[in-house]
């Protein structure tokens, strides 16, 4: 099976700041570098090249081959994964396919983005004719009107979604590469009293932009052993599902297509939701994290809020959430910011996570989130399960 | 006595450019017609228009004229609103399922906070865009 065949040998993060003054190759370089230095590959090992899409590198289609020749790197596989927050997941995915079907053999993931610094997008999209006009601004209006219909429908206690805030604020200030506004300690407090952006959305609801990179060195299985890796990491369940239920008019925006994915990632992996030992969604709104506790079987639709009751989520908890911070504390490094949750427990399942080290590292289950669409709660789900060394 | 909520109906907008599949609702709104496109071999309605049908692929889509009732479905209270609209806050904005079964995101005007409900009837409002055409917008049907 293609996931298993592939070993994920090495990471690498830059510093999350709110405005690089760094060019996003610079940012590059220092992931390519630190990923020769800590697996001990030789750059003309690299014959594959994926980076999820960047704002920075939105006016540029050629993105992925002018990147590769900044970096110098003579490849077989070369391409860029535009599905949003779910990029960096989906680039992992689909490097394991590149591999296990022989079209490269040592591949380098790399996200990075300084959209804070330089945003070169200009999105095509639905917004100009249907949302624009009516000032809904962007993520915050979408997950404001997601959170008011999941109100209605169950009930909603905002100190839930506050205690998850407060956990994952924890972990940022145990973490050096979080950006440094953020790795102050808060309580339920702050965040109940944090100003209101899009009712009931608060601004500690939401992520900040900010600016970094981070990357993997992903090779074959075997390749890894022949090298003598010490230590590596292996993906044993993926499911990724776009624009679930688009085929509805009317759409329960409380439910994502983490329903399909995490199904389809738990059973490539033989696991449950119960089985696993750390937790790293993607958080680009606290309330999303919720969202996906239900639809990725921890708890029933509408528990959430009971779930989060009886769970400790710190990284000495029974159920460690983001322990670098997630992207709400950490920084979200524009689209890159999909690889904030992943490096992190890669870096965890590595035995690396210094004094945020979770006890278990049997497994994690990293999660993604792309794209804003009209009505409906987000466009791309991701899922995927990763042991240590399987 | 409860906050006062702004309509947002001062901010001026500029008149979306259509796409050329969505040209004939931008054209009906002009005599305040709401025209939402029909899919025959379904017979079902599908709203942002689209150049093919949401439920088989297909371009046997037909355009319709409805009445534009219909209830709120979820909303958000805008309090820090995009350039264009800030200033204005709070104001409102509105998923709202039309009787015929699709879900429109829009402005609700004429509207307190202490009245905005989900599951709040609703009937439309026509804000006119500078080149004649009208903004679909949303009041309590009361």
């Amino acid at each position: 099976m293609a996931l298993r065949n592939t070993a994920i040998v090495g990471y690498a993060e830059t510093k999350i700041v709110e405005k690089s003054d760094r060019d996003i190759w610079e940012l590059g370089a220092e992931i390519l570098d630190s990923l020769l230095t800590s697996t001990g590959f030789e750059k003309q090992e690299i014959d594959g090249l994926v980076l999820s899409a960047s704002m920075t590198g939105a006016g540029n289609p050629f993105w992925s081959q002018t990147t590769a020749d900044q970096l110098g790197l003579e490849l077989d596989f070369c391409q860029t994964v535009d599905i949003g927050g779910s990029a960096p997941l989906g680039a992992l995915a689909r490097a394991c396919a590149a591999i296990d079907a022989g079209l490269c053999t040592t591949a380098m993931l790399l996200f990075a983005d300084t959209q804070g610094a330089e945003n070169n997008s200009r999105q095509r999209a639905f917004s100009g004719e249907w949302t624009t006009p009516y000032g809904l601004l962007g993520p915050p209006g979408a997950f404001g009107l997601l959170s008011k219909r999941y109100e209605h429908l169950y009930g909603l206690d905002f100190r839930m979604l506050g205690k998850l805030a407060v956990a994952q604020r924890g972990h940022a200030v145990l973490n050096p590469n979080a950006v440094e506004k953020l790795r102050q300690p808060m309580t339920i407090d702050d965040y109940i009293n944090s100003r209101m952006i899009a009712e009931p959305i608060r601004l500690l609801d939401s992520v900040m932009v900010c600016d970094g990179a981070s990357g993997l060195l992903v090779t074959g299985r075997a390749r890894a052993k022949q090298k003598r890796i010490a230590k590596f990491v292996t993906p044993i369940g993926y499911g990724e599902r776009t624009n679930f239920r688009i085929g509805e008019s009317v759409v329960d925006v409380t439910q994502s297509g983490h329903l399909a994915a995490g199904t389809k990632a738990f059973a490539t992996a033989g696991l449950a939701a119960k089985d696993i030992c750390s937790f790293h969604p993607y958080d680009d709104f606290i309330i999303a994290m919720m969202i996906q506790m239900e639809m990725l079987g921890f708890c029933k639709p509408g528990q959430g809020c009971a779930f989060i009751r009886e769970h400790d989520f710190t990284h000495t908890g029974d159920l460690p959430l983001n322990t670098g911070g997630g992207q709400i504390s950490a920084g979200q490094p524009g689209l890159a910011g999909g690889g904030v949750n992943l490096v992190e427990a890669v870096r965890q399942l590595m035995g690396a996570g210094g004094a945020r080290q979770v006890k278990r590292i049997d497994n994690a289950l990293v999660t993604g989130i792309g794209g804003i669409p009209y009505g409906r709660n987000w466009a791309t789900s991701t899922a995927m399960i990763l042991t240590p060394d399987a | 006595m409860s906050e006062t909520v702004n309509d947002t109906i001062d901010v001026v907008r500029e008149p979306p450019t259509p796409r050329s599949f969505s040209r004939p609702y931008w054209e009906g709104t002009r005599q305040k017609k709401l025209l939402v496109q029909f899919d025959r071999r379904s017979g079902k309605y599908q709203f942002f228009p689209r150049a093919n049908s949401l439920f088989n692929g297909h371009r046997d889509l037909e355009w319709r004229e409805v009445s534009g009732q219909g209830e709120v479905f979820t909303y958000t209270i805008a309090r820090r609103g995009p350039p264009g609209f800030r200033g204005k806050e709070p104001y409102l904005i509105a998923t709202v399922t039309l009787d015929v079964g699709v879900n429109v995101i829009a402005n609700i005007v004429h509207c307190g906070l202490d009245e905005i409900a989900i599951g709040m009837k609703v009937k439309p409002y026509w804000l006119p865009l500078a080149n004649g055409t009208h903004l679909l917008m949303f009041e309590p049907a009361r």
